[in-house]
């Protein structure tokens, strides 16, 4: 009973960095309808410009997470000015397909930049975790928890509440409208990808400094993570991303627990298929085919 | 402005392949003054609207607002500049409440003395005021929360229009805002833009409604296959021949 207990609280951990990679991807892919499968390794090379930090200059972890948020950012820029910004109003499968190539591009870079395989990356605590009656809470952990309920929080007010969410919502449903009524879109969009990006270098940074390592294969492991949390929570919602997360790392813990690890990559995959078959719009999605920024033009 | 001339079109001209869906064409709007648009279907008026907009790139000749040159400007700087639209199909933000499609379109006048993040974020408080003021004027105040795709169709009308305005536009661009209205509501709309006028707004209007368009145009234009064929006063347009022959489709002399 207690460990499944303190599984079940390892598997909340986790699965709120599954929840913020999820966060990103759901602001490009359910509000913009776009696929950005460099999405991971923008946050990979982020945190090379990190350990290059720590390694080279002996950075703290602040200045270590400030900088990869940065450096995910204007790789996030990167990406949406050669896939997404040559081919706005349509095309989304072509926008997918370059977004595969500059992946590539990223890794290989990354890889003949660093050729080592692994590179060291700072913790962000150090010390005996938090005991609390019989179970352990890791300091880490719950940064992490608190990262991400914290970010679901303000994404959802920036999208309803602010001038610029509002009008990044209205460039989804009627982007030429939306242009003639003087909001610039190429801009917004360009810093709607900087923001995903940034929200996927935090939860980067929070995922490399449990491992406390980083690799080239990171940003396809955030792409993964990513993509499966946002499917399984619902496409296109806001707090369905950070639940899918949860929910996908929950699941994930206790199969490891009870089956190995080799398992556990497995059980992210059941879980999807489980859910495509039974329940395709995911946890908090609607029915297929239409989301937040479904547009009800007239 | 200190310009009498609002907006200035020199040679406008657009084709698209073989078609020449504007060809040069000449037309001056002066400051406070409300220009009629006419011509048959297919003459190349909503075309007009879209390049003094900047929807797509000219093919030859320039547009000048206020004596400067914006012919090369994308659409959402010539906003800034102060020019908006309405469209003649409508194109509301179906998702957003009537007052979020008014606080969106804030991109000129009021919202733009604010630096970028303010702007964005919140907006001013002399814009948010003249939101209410403008959906009070509208008739609107109390569909304020509805989601716009929700609306009537004649409220979708109206709110189009606000939003227009909700920029505090020098020049406002009306592509066919009478169709689809009943007669009330034509002269609803006949009355307001007025109104308009008396506050400063200069108008270009398209309408096929003639009705509406001799009692409210000081100058009136007409278009037949891309050309202007004829300017004047409502009673000069409706006694020239060549635009009677536009209209009744019979050719002059035979």
């Amino acid at each position: 009973m207690i460990d499944l207990v303190q599984n079940t609280i390892d598997g909340v951990m986790i699965g709120s960095s599954y929840g913020l990679l999820a966060l990103g991807f759901t602001l490009i892919f359910g509000v913009m309808r776009r696929l950005n499968l460099s999405y991971g390794p923008s946050i990979m090379i982020g945190g090379y410009v990190g350990t290059v930090l720590y390694v080279q200059y002996g950075a703290g972890p602040l200045a270590v997470a400030g900088t990869m948020i940065l450096g995910a950012a204007i790789a996030g820029i990167y990406v949406e000015r050669l896939c997404f910004a040559p081919m706005r109003m349509g095309a989304g499968i072509a926008s997918m397909v370059s977004s595969f190539a500059i992946w590539m591009q990223l890794e290989q870079a990354a890889i003949l930049v660093l050729p080592r395989h692994t590179y060291p990356f700072p913790p962000l605590t150090t010390g005996a975790p938090l005991e609390w009656g019989p179970f352990l809470l890791r300091l880490d952990h719950l940064i992490m928890l608190g990262c991400a309920l914290g970010l679901t929080a303000a994404i959802q007010f920036a999208l309803y509440r602010t001038r610029f969410g509002l009008a990044l919502r209205a460039i989804i449903g009627n982007p030429v409208a939306a242009h003639l009524v003087g909001i610039n879109v190429s801009v917004a969009v360009m810093l709607a990808f900087a923001a995903a990006s940034a929200i996927g270098g935090v939860a980067g940074f929070l995922v490399l400094s449990v491992d406390q390592q980083v690799t080239p294969m990171f940003g396809m492991w955030a792409t993964l993570k990513g993509l499966i949390a946002m499917m399984i929570g619902g496409l296109g919602s806001i707090p369905g991303a950070i639940l899918g997360g949860l929910l996908l790392g929950v699941v994930e813990a206790h199969c490891q627990w009870y089956f190995g690890p080799q398992i556990r990559d497995l059980a992210a995959y059941i879980v999807l298929f489980v859910f495509l078959l039974v329940h395709p719009g995911g946890l908090l999605g609607r029915a297929p085919g239409s989301d937040i920024a479904a547009p009800r033009t007239p | 402005m200190g310009n009498a001339k609002v907006l200035e079109l020199h040679g406008l001209t657009k084709h698209f392949g073989g078609v020449r869906a504007v060809d040069g064409v000449d037309l001056t709007v002066a400051s406070g003054e409300i220009l009629g648009l006419i011509g048959p279907n297919g003459s190349g008026k909503s075309t007009i609207v879209n390049l003094i907009c900047g929807l797509f790139p000219l093919t030859a000749g320039r547009v000048l607002f206020g004596g400067a040159d914006i012919s090369e400007l994308p659409p959402h700087t010539r906003v800034a500049l102060g020019i908006t639209r309405t469209f003649q199909n409508i194109r509301l933000f179906g998702q957003l409440t009537v007052w979020q499609n008014l606080w969106v379109a804030q991109n000129s006048g009021e919202q733009r003395k604010q630096n970028f993040l303010p702007r964005w974020l919140g907006g001013s408080k002399g814009a948010r005021a003249e939101i209410d003021r403008m959906l009070e004027f509208f008739d609107l105040g109390h569909k304020r929360d509805e989601l716009a795709g929700n609306l009537a169709f004649g409220e979708q009308r109206r709110l189009e229009f606000a939003r227009a305005l909700a920029a505090r536009p020098a020049l406002l661009l009306l592509d066919e805002p009478a169709a689809g209205m009943n007669a009330e509501e034509i002269e609803q709309l006949d009355s307001r833009i007025r109104k308009m006028r008396q506050n400063g707004v200069t108008v270009l209007l398209i309408e096929h409604h003639m009705e509406l368009v001799m009692s409210v145009a000081d100058r009136i234009a007409v278009l037949n296959f891309g050309q202007k064929i004829a300017e004047g006063t409502a009673s000069a347009v409706q006694s020239n021949p060549v635009v009677r022959d536009a209209y009744l489709g019979t050719t002059t002399g035979a």
